[in-house]
């Protein structure tokens, strides 16, 4: 572990730098100085996140819902984030069969289409990175995505949201064109992203609160979701959302140095 | 003097005049001879335009804070007794930006923007960090 520490920081660890945390909290820094963004923000991912969770008996945080005051009361990590602006740490695996759609109608469950991919990745050490605050590799693989399936934003009902850290959803959405820089804490607010909300995010609680299986948390969740499999959760009449025809779903790596975005719909 | 018990530079042929500079007290960068750009992290080819004609100069040590992070928890036992510290990223007047420490001050005094100077921390018989501190 502590060999890991050291060799993915390099000489970052000199300065007591370590891990993602260390770098998205720079990122989440930066963007307080940028905009308007802050906890006030991100309480409501985390806490809508959480309400999703607690519909979801495979999540880890299933059974331990979360209110405002235990997010805030909640232990400093590395600042600006608090423990539930974390996300987990999962043993375990998923993955997802990808085949010829003319194969995939024989099999027993409906099969969900790619509808467009976007891919960009800038790259920079953390240090020399311009785009902590955005635009990240988010918005030209968004505007990709978007282009290859032909439609809009308007047309999307749902987003599975790579969530490493509460405020990567934030500047995710803003990137993809969903707010406009400072407008997140409105928009997330009244329970926008919440069982009943207009655009659900994460609906299986996420990497924040289901479990944490990379990209595959939120690419598997977008493929049952529109396979109409997910139960309690299920997008639709059981949670007073829109019937969902087509998710958004996106992966970042590094501290936002590559970003993937891939919409799907259902057949 | 207790032993050192925190993580070492790694030193290799890119940056180690940058970390000899340190030990004398003297932040050194590589400053590209074909279109002037003053770089960090130190590599053989200029980032910016690739040529890899180059010259080191010395930075004054003087600029501001471009981010900052404040650990609540110690991932390597030598800095369990420095929390909360700050990590900060900070940009230099001669442009480059450096991945360092704020010390000299309460972690709640840092900002974003703050004007900041080089303090050095000679941490071994080889090695002195560069690190800053609020400008007076």
């Amino acid at each position: 572990m502590k060999r890991m520490l050291l060799e993915m920081t390099a000489d970052d660890a000199v300065f007591g730098h370590f891990g993602a945390i260390g770098g998205y909290a720079l990122a989440a820094r930066r963007a307080m100085h940028t905009f308007r963004t802050g906890p006030e923000t991100w309480k409501y991912i985390s806490i809508g996140q959480r309400k999703w969770a607690n519909l979801n008996p495979a999540a880890t945080m299933y059974d331990r819902p979360l209110s405002f005051e235990e997010y805030y009361k909640a232990k400093l990590i590395v600042e600006p984030f608090r423990l539930f602006d974390n996300c987990l740490i999962s043993d375990g695996g998923r993955a997802i069969i990808i085949t010829s759609t003319e194969r995939a109608r024989d099999l027993k469950n409906p099969p969900v289409l790619i509808m467009g991919m976007g891919q960009h990745n800038p790259s920079s050490e953390v240090h020399q990175a311009t785009y902590l605050a955005g635009p990240t590799g988010a918005k030209r693989a968004g505007e990709m995505a978007l282009k290859m399936a032909g439609i809009t934003l308007k047309d999307i009902d749902a987003c599975e949201i790579y969530d490493c850290f509460t405020y990567t959803v934030e500047i995710t959405l803003q990137d993809y064109g969903f707010f406009g820089p400072g407008e997140g804490e409105d928009w997330f607010k009244n329970g926008t992203i919440e069982p009943g909300g207009r655009m659900p995010v994460n609906t299986s609680g996420g990497l924040l609160s289901e479990a944490y299986y990379m990209g595959l948390t939120p690419l598997s969740e977008a493929t049952m979701q529109l396979m109409g499999r997910c139960g309690k959760r299920q997008l639709g009449p059981p949670t007073k959302t829109k019937s969902p025809e087509i998710i958004l779903c996106s992966d970042n790596g590094g501290i936002l140095q590559t970003h993937s975005c891939i919409i799907l719909r259902r057949l | 003097m207790n032993k050192y018990n925190k993580p070492l530079p790694n030193v290799n042929d890119d940056n180690k005049e940058f970390w000899a500079g340190c030990k004398v007290h003297q932040l050194r960068f590589q400053k590209c001879q074909s279109c002037g750009n003053v770089r960090w992290p130190a590599s053989p080819f200029c980032p910016q335009c690739f040529a890899r004609g180059m010259e080191w100069i010395i930075s004054e040590g003087r600029g501001y804070v471009y981010s900052y992070a404040v650990y609540h928890v110690a991932y390597y036992p030598g800095f369990e007794k420095e929390i909360p510290y700050v990590v900060a990223i900070v940009e230099l007047e001669e442009g480059p930006r450096l991945l360092t420490n704020i010390v000299g001050c309460r972690p709640d005094d840092v900002k974003c923007g703050m004007q900041v100077e080089v303090t050095w921390e000679d941490i071994t018989e080889e090695f002195s960090l560069p690190k800053f501190k609020p400008r007076r």
